[in-house]
């Protein structure tokens, strides 16, 4: 069924979001049409403003709203850990374990041809760049415990350990096949204690 | 276990139906095409979370609706466990365990025992090799929640192999593959050791089986054939990683080439010998009727005593391929539990207890009854 343009080109656009389907798409844009105009600009302008003004860090490629996040402008934070993960969220996640004090570095996915995404698509040179350029000793890849996250930790240890680095991956006990940001804190605090060599 | 209810929406052709199934037999009576295959197929789907008639998930929604739903739950003793899945037509579908994501998939299928016999079921023992390795990996997956794990993995892996394999060929980057082949050999050399464990209780069970459901006293042995390793037992599962990954760099060349990975327990065969004939070859279609049996029979004993539960027994159609013999000796070997018939002819049935009527996106108790 087709709505005015308007009210389609919306419904159109929320559809294009993850995890929301034509009838939810139709739901919120019904909604939308329906709340107070200065609420519907509000969210308009949020959307925009985010856009703007964030962006991802010149060094680990997290977000943040200035050239450096606040984990890579932090000095009380050891440089010689990197912890390696596939997105910018995965960052909070481990962060609020409160046991890893290191710095991170954001892949921006993992190794899936299925989805067009090979090494190269992938902040891999950076890494590799950083680890000489910042002296990093040990490299803890907690990409996510799914096929892909293995293979991807797997072509990291293969790729970092002839630079003289240590690599460990994290202990399991994460849910298979899950993602990080379903892992519960606790869960995810002891595997990062427990990481082992690869 | 036994399913208490079940409702469906907007699944093949049901609008909007619910049944309270009775504890013991219900038996779905109805013309071709009515829907009571369907109906079975929908509580096959909330243990397994796949169409057992192969269906992909959008074909199972009804012409029209935008997405299915499929609710029941489940009881054993104390224990309850309402499984609700939506599947849309386009887009992932969304599983809910007593309200909550599971984990995996392989979380629900290891949590609701059931068994399917289906009209062909033949298919077992008659055709290629894909039956029986399907058959394997099902029951695995039934009996312990990390082999369905193992096997959904191994089944990623290999298409991600496979698709940077076609989309590449021989440009395909080479440490990239590396990495590919090693998860593939850890993750296939686990799905082969379940085969194998699988294959070692099944043997002397399938013996017994095929001498109780009518047949001359005979051994039933089987032999696996790995791709490309050769004939395989549990004694080579030491090792079998190892092998594995030196056969995918053997055929590394080949695969390029192809651009389809050639070696892995995705082609691996498994014949079933009954006394020193091939089953598939050299028994009679009779036989190989018993042995289809045998082995959907041994699969409901297997999961009744690992699990300490009675599965669910759907029987789809089952009866009109039986001679009367068969149909006894086998209702003979299938005590308590909860059980689902489909018939159109339901003279055919050997069994007393509820029976429905199905006809025109309706399930109804006959009266009386
Ligand atoms: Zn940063």
């Amino acid at each position: 069924m087709m709505f005015e343009a308007p009210i389609q080109r919306l419904i159109d656009e929320l559809a294009r979001l993850p995890g929301i389907g034509r009838k939810s798409a139709q739901r919120l844009a019904f909604h939308i049409l329906h709340v107070e105009e200065e609420d519907a600009r509000r969210l308009a302008e949020s959307i925009l403003s985010m856009r703007s003004e964030v962006r991802l860090c010149d060094r680990c490629f997290n977000v943040t709203d200035s050239e450096e996040c606040s984990i890579c402008r932090d000095l009380r934070r050891d440089p010689s850990t990197m912890c390696v993960v596939e997105r910018p969220q995965d960052i909070v996640v481990v962060e609020k374990t409160q046991e890893f004090r290191g710095r991170y570095h954001v892949l921006g996915g993992s190794i899936s041809p299925i989805e067009g995404i090979g090494p190269d698509q992938l902040r891999m040179r950076e890494l590799v760049a950083r680890i000489e350029d910042e002296q990093v000793s040990e490299v803890i890849v907690a990409t996510n415990p799914t096929v892909e996250g293995d293979t991807t930790a797997l072509y990291l240890a293969r790729l970092l350990k002839p630079l003289g680095v240590r690599v460990t991956r994290l202990a399991s006990g994460l849910p298979v096949g899950g993602d990080l940001d379903y892992a519960d804190e606790l869960t995810l605090g002891r595997a990062l204690v427990g990481r082992r060599e690869m | 276990m036994e399913l208490g209810w079940i409702e469906l929406s907007g699944y093949r052709c049901y609008p909007e139906i619910r049944v309270e199934p009775a504890p013991g037999v219900n038996v779905f009576v109805g013309d071709n095409g009515s829907g009571k295959t369907s109906l079975l197929e929908a509580i096959g789907y909330l243990s397994s979370l796949r169409s057992f008639r192969g269906a992909p998930d959008a074909a199972l929604v009804r012409t029209g609706d935008e997405a299915a739903l499929v609710r029941g739950e489940f009881v054993a003793g104390e224990r309850s466990l309402r499984v609700e899945v939506e599947i849309p037509v386009e887009g992932r579908r969304r599983v809910l365990v007593n309200g909550k994501r599971p984990s995996s998939r392989a979380e629900v299928v290891s949590a609701v025992p059931l068994v399917a016999f289906l009209p062909d079921d033949l298919d077992l023992v008659k055709r290629g090799p894909s039956q029986r390795r399907d058959y394997l990996d099902d029951l695995a997956a039934g009996l312990w929640p990390s082999a369905g794990a193992e096997r959904t993995d191994y089944e990623r892996a290999l298409r991600q192999r496979n698709t940077l394999l076609r989309k590449e060929g021989r440009r395909a980057d080479r440490a990239t593959l590396d990495v590919w082949d090693d998860r593939l050999s850890h993750l296939g050399a686990m799905v082969i050791r379940r085969r194998l464990e699988l294959l070692e209780r099944l043997e002397p069970r399938l013996s017994a089986l095929y001498a109780e459901l009518g047949e001359r006293p005979e051994v039933f042995t089987t032999r696996y054939e790995g791709a490309p390793l050769g004939p395989l037992s549990l004694s080579d599962v030491p090792g079998l990683r190892e092998r594995l990954l030196d056969a995918l760099g053997a055929a590394r060349g080949a695969d390029l080439e192809r651009r389809v990975t050639t070696v892995g327990p995705h082609r691996d065969e498994v014949v079933a010998i009954i006394g020193d004939r091939d089953l598939r070859t050299r028994a009679s279609q009779g036989e190989q009727r018993t042995v289809a049996l045998g082995l959907r029979v041994a699969a409901y004993e297997m999961l009744r005593e690992e699990k300490g539960a009675t599965p669910v027994l759907v029987l789809d159609d089952v009866f009109s391929e039986l001679d009367p013999g068969r149909s006894r000796r086998l209702v003979e070997k299938l005590p308590g539990g909860q059980v689902f018939v489909s018939t159109a002819r339901e003279e055919e049935v050997p069994l007393v207890g509820t029976r429905w009527s199905v006809a025109g996106g309706r399930v109804t108790v006959r009266e009386g009854e």
